[in-house]
């Protein structure tokens, strides 16, 4: 018996051949469906996830309230303040949007746009891999949650998309994961353009703004948002704003640096955009 | 070696995957170190490698490739056979180049991750990312994950001690 991997060494590598070309078929005809063994494995492990995240924002509370406690109070002060000043804004403003405010500030996101579809979930994991920027949700298949969904947080923001649906969780790539490339539009001109993940922004928590028109006039802190071309995804879902604008190295076009307007960092809960209506 | 010695052997070198894999998944992937996270599971299957031979090495290799490729990997079955053929070379230059020993693991540890990680950086490369930027994520990634084998080493040091013969659990 203590022989036995000494004889059959071939054997192994061949067993290991044959799963790595039924991995590699699954991933290839399953899509974003993740393949049984992932799904065996992150239902397994759910409540692990779950029970990880919620002593790791216990630890969080604990660690905030013994020691951020000047820190939070100083910037609660400073906090109403703020909110005092814009709120002030708030009233010189017009009456549309003034309106438009308290019924944002009333209804919440579900209200602010119907015409989309919101599953809410709760962030359970963070990546474990270096080389992109992911997340594990606490709703899958079950919740009708499908591949290539799109997340917002919850003012409204993209967050990301779904990459790979289990049965109770999903993985969410985020926006600035090397792999996103989606349709965008510039709020302020209204002109279309493509967003880009790029390794190198990842790691600062940024994505690229690629095929701007050339005569565009671009501005530090223009909104970006998607633009719903091809239905794919749905429009006018705020991605961040512009930070920089530079020319590529060849000199011929622009690109520009835009930070996400999410928090990724610090995501709890999010929504699911399950359904909405295309715009043509 | 009997068949229940055997057994109980390899269960427990499976048991010994659960806290790595736990502390890779869950844990360290909250305290990432200039945007990396270490790569564990890969120093499990290489101390195995080292400890106990190349067909071993590359039994549990596969294993280990497979919890990998399903968990969190995602390679299309790449790192299962990667890891595999990548344990049984460990195994090979350590009983036949090297040392069975920690410094025989540290070495092929390092190899293997940056071989990893060349292959991940040749797919960047591919996509069109900064060359830069990705060969710094792989050298913090490498040093980062080189920081856990020897407690690795040691836990599966301890199995093999107890479990050369016959096993003691």
């Amino acid at each position: 018996m203590k022989d036995f991997f000494k004889h059959n060494g071939i054997l192994i590598l061949v067993i290991a051949a044959l799963l790595a070309l039924i991995a590699f078929l699954a991933s290839f005809l399953l899509g974003g469906t993740a393949n049984p063994l992932s799904n065996v494995l992150g239902v397994i492990t759910t409540p692990v996830r779950n029970g990880v995240n919620a002593l790791a924002s216990w630890v969080e509370e604990q660690y905030t309230n013994a020691f951020e406690s000047d820190m939070i109070r100083e910037e609660n002060e400073r906090l109403k303040q703020e909110n005092a000043r814009l709120q002030e804004e708030a009233r010189e403003a017009q009456a549309a949007l003034r309106e438009n405010e308290r019924l944002r500030n009333l209804l919440g996101l579900r209200e602010k746009r119907r015409d989309l579809v919101f599953e809410s979930a709760t962030v359970t994991a963070r990546a474990a891999f270096s080389w992109e920027s992911t997340f594990t949700i606490s709703k899958g298949s079950d919740a009708d949650i499908a591949a290539g969904d799109c997340v917002v947080d919850d003012y409204g923001n993209l967050v990301g998309v779904v990459r790979e649906v289990g049965l109770n969780y999903a993985t969410v790539t985020t926006v600035i994961d090397s792999s996103i490339n989606m349709g965008a539009l510039l709020e302020r001109t209204d002109d279309a353009a493509i967003l880009e993940g790029d390794f190198a922004l990842m790691t600062e928590g940024k994505l690229k703004l690629t095929y701007l028109p050339e005569n565009t006039e671009l501005m530090a802190g223009d909104t970006v948002l998607t633009s719903g071309m091809g239905g794919v995804y749905p429009s006018g879902i705020v991605v961040g704003r512009i930070e920089q604008i530079h020319t590529d190295v060849s000199g011929m076009s622009r690109y520009a640096v835009i930070v996400p307007e999410a928090d990724l960092a610090g995501l709890k809960q999010v929504f699911v955009i399950k359904d909405f209506d295309i715009v043509e | 070696m009997t068949r229940r010695d055997f057994l109980i052997k390899w269960a427990v070198y499976g048991v010994a995957l659960l806290p790595v894999w736990f502390l890779e998944q869950f844990v360290l992937n909250r305290f990432p170190i200039l945007g990396a996270v270490p790569m564990l599971l890969p120093l499990a299957a290489i101390a195995t490698a080292v400890l106990e031979g190349s067909a071993a090495g590359a039994g549990y290799g596969l294993a280990v490739g497979v919890l990998w490729d399903a968990c969190a990997l995602h390679s299309g079955g790449v790192i299962i056979l990667g890891l595999t053929v990548l344990s049984m070379a460990a195994g090979i230059a350590a009983q036949y180049v090297l040392s069975q020993g920690f410094a025989g693991c540290l070495i092929c540890s390092a190899v293997t991750l940056a071989i990893i990680d060349a292959a991940r950086v040749l797919v960047g490369l591919a996509r069109g990312e900064e060359a830069l930027a990705l060969l710094r994520m792989a050298g913090v990634e490498i040093v980062w994950s080189l920081v856990f084998v020897f407690p690795i080493f040691l836990l599966y040091r301890w199995i093999h001690s107890r479990t050369e013969v016959s096993t003691l659990f």
